[in-house]
């Protein structure tokens, strides 16, 4: 019965219209597919992690020091009302503060060939701000080794400036710099007290010498000479540094930042506008992929219209109809589908490397999303086809 | 099975037909089981609409059809397939067959149809060698004559257990050796299932040992 059923669909009448059909069908199919993993590219690209510019993405702020202010340092603090305000702001995911030392602190070496001592501060933030992970980047009480992250443009200072035009100091890579112990000397409450430091890490993100808040936290208890101390400077991780909302807020505030880093908002500005426009194409590439689709299913089952009515006529049964012509459209629909993730597969692996040579990071496979899209579509499939197939066998 | 009409007459003939005298529109009619009916049908009479209204393929009538006591109209499509299926069997005038299989596809998708099919398929070879047909079996339905068409239509009819055989014209293309062999094979058919038949035609005829002669 199923060979026969299957001569009498397929050499119908409808045979080119099937075809057609089918060939319609897959390129629907594929535009909608296409559009999903597209959006997704494009967001992976905007907002991913590979391609996020880390520095970009975190702002310290500090409040500017002006002439009317510079006598009374607790202007440059920031008080409870400031970070709560700031923590509702649309523009800031996360607010860490930037807690400094309260006591007195110098640094100094340990070694003859390299000879320094400077008084110094610390500050500190909580791990999610800092970008460079270190193994040593941990302090227990009790240890009394230091590990410190120091900004990356102090070593490119001492080594492009410092080194070339002082004779009797070496130049340091990082390897050199983190394998040389520092004297630090804790001075507070009455007490004198000496750790060695080491440098661990260095980071574009925060311009200030880190070191644990574990031991941020200890010390300013035992040795701080106040009770508690404000935070200075503030770092908000924000996903649109150059958002025009933010760079208004500061200036209304009088707060200041990074500028560079808001500059940047002119070109997002132009990216954002592009984006858009690709999106709206691909959301009306969605829609005309949908409506093509619908109507190539009926048009499918149209093409044996008349075959199904003779079927019918002679005393096959709808059911029996209904379970043929499922089995008859639903593998071709699902064969469509497999064959247009391959081809974004193949798409999308040929986009990552062409655009890895550009430091585009694309991910080599389809997204998740777009898999149980087509899952979803299959869904769909199955729905339209039974429905049309109801339609044609009751008509 | 039992079919049986009450006053039935199709909406688009009512006018014509409430004027003539019939022994069929607008009457109460019972075919019993076994029965061999001939209908004879002049031209504009309705022949082939009566043949629709108990294949279930026109439900644009006054009156009621009954199967077993069941009326036409509370029979859902499954089971009217099923019906189809086991119960009725038809050779349409217009033969209605798929003109790109060949003949013995053609006969094959009756046999098939039911579940258990109720006869082998060597059985289309024996059935079309008593009606002369053997040679076209691989044929295309198509292109066949129509003489040949309709001894493939009454093949396809015969291939499929049934209580009543409904057959419009089946003879309409043949010449009278191959009616003798048509009917021959049609009787014996019936007999064997203890199985009715209701037969329409312009004319009168003595193709098969009718039961009862009716004037449409």
């Amino acid at each position: 019965m199923k060979k026969l059923l299957q001569k009498i669909i397929s050499t119908g009448v409808g045979k080119f219209r099937f075809a057609m059909a089918t060939l319609g069908m897959g390129v629907a199919v594929l535009c909608i597919l296409f559009a999903l993993q597209l959006f997704v590219n494009f967001t992976q690209l905007l907002h991913g992690k590979n391609n996020q510019n880390d520095i970009a993405d975190f702002l310290v702020i500090n409040k500017m020091v002006t002439g009317a202010t510079q006598g009374q340092k607790e202007k440059s603090t920031f008080s409870d009302a400031d970070i709560a305000d700031l923590k509702t702001q649309p523009f800031a995911q996360e607010v860490g503060l930037l807690n400094s030392t309260n006591f007195s602190v110098s640094v100094e070496s340990y070694s003859d060939a390299l000879p320094f001592y400077s008084d110094a501060y610390f500050e500190s933030v909580p791990d999610q701000f800092i970008d460079v992970k270190s193994k040593e980047w941990k302090w227990t009480e009790g240890q009394r080794d230091l590990p410190v992250i120091i900004p990356s443009f102090f070593l490119d200072l001492y080594n492009t400036g410092m080194a070339m035009t002082q004779d009797n100091l070496p130049q340091l890579s990082m390897d050199a710099l983190s394998a040389i112990p520092i004297k630090i000397s804790i001075k507070g409450k009455g007490q004198n007290v000496e750790f060695v430091g080491h440098v661990v890490a260095q980071t574009d993100r925060l311009n200030s010498i880190l070191i644990p808040q574990s031991f941020m936290d200890w010390a300013n208890a035992q040795y701080g000479y106040r009770q508690s101390q404000r935070p200075t400077r503030v770092v908000i991780k924000t996903n649109d540094p150059s958002s025009p909302a933010l760079v208004k807020y500061l200036d209304g505030k009088g707060w200041k930042t990074n500028t560079e880093k808001t500059r940047f908002s002119k070109i997002r500005g132009i990216i954002n506008l592009i984006v858009s426009v690709i999106g709206g194409i691909g959301f009306v590439l969605l829609f005309f992929g949908m409506l093509v689709f619908s109507l190539f299913i009926q048009v499918t089952i149209a093409s044996c219209k008349t075959d199904i009515a003779l079927l019918q006529t002679l005393g096959t049964a709808p059911s029996q109809l209904q379970r043929f012509l499922m089995g008859r459209f639903l593998p071709i629909n699902a064969v469509l589908l497999v064959l247009a993730l391959a081809l974004l597969a193949l798409i999308q692996a040929w986009a990552k490397q062409f655009l890895a040579g550009r430091q585009i990071i694309l991910d080599a496979w389809l997204s998740p999303f777009t898999l149980v899209a087509a899952f979803f579509i299959f869904g769909m499939m199955w729905w339209v086809n039974r429905s049309t197939i109801r339609r044609y066998i009751n008509s | 099975m039992i079919i049986r009409l009450q006053h039935v007459i199709p909406i688009p003939l009512k006018e014509k037909l409430q004027h003539r005298q019939s022994d069929v529109w607008n009457n109460a009619l019972v075919f019993n089981t076994g029965e061999w009916v001939k209908i004879k049908a002049p031209s504009g009479s309705g022949k082939t609409t009566f043949i629709h209204i108990l294949w279930q393929l026109r439900t644009d009538y006054l009156g009621k059809v009954f199967y077993n006591d069941i009326s036409a109209d509370a029979i859902n499509p499954n089971a009217m397939a099923a019906l189809r299926q086991s119960e009725l069997s038809i050779v349409f005038q217009d033969l209605r067959l798929f003109t790109n299989l060949t003949a013995r596809e053609n006969i094959e998708l009756k046999r098939v149809m039911t579940e258990k099919p109720l006869y082998e398929p060597e059985k289309i070879d024996a059935m079309a060698e008593a009606l002369g047909i053997l040679n076209i079996l691989d044929q295309q339905a198509g292109t066949c004559s129509y003489g040949e068409q309709q001894r493939i239509a009454i093949i396809r009819a015969l291939m499929q257990p049934f209580q009543w055989l409904i057959m419009d014209e089946p003879f309409s293309h043949l010449d009278n050796a191959n009616i003798k062999k048509a009917s021959t094979l049609i009787a014996q058919e019936c007999k064997s299932r203890g199985a009715g038949i209701i037969i329409t035609d312009l004319e009168a005829d003595d193709y098969f040992d009718y039961s009862s002669r009716l004037q449409l």
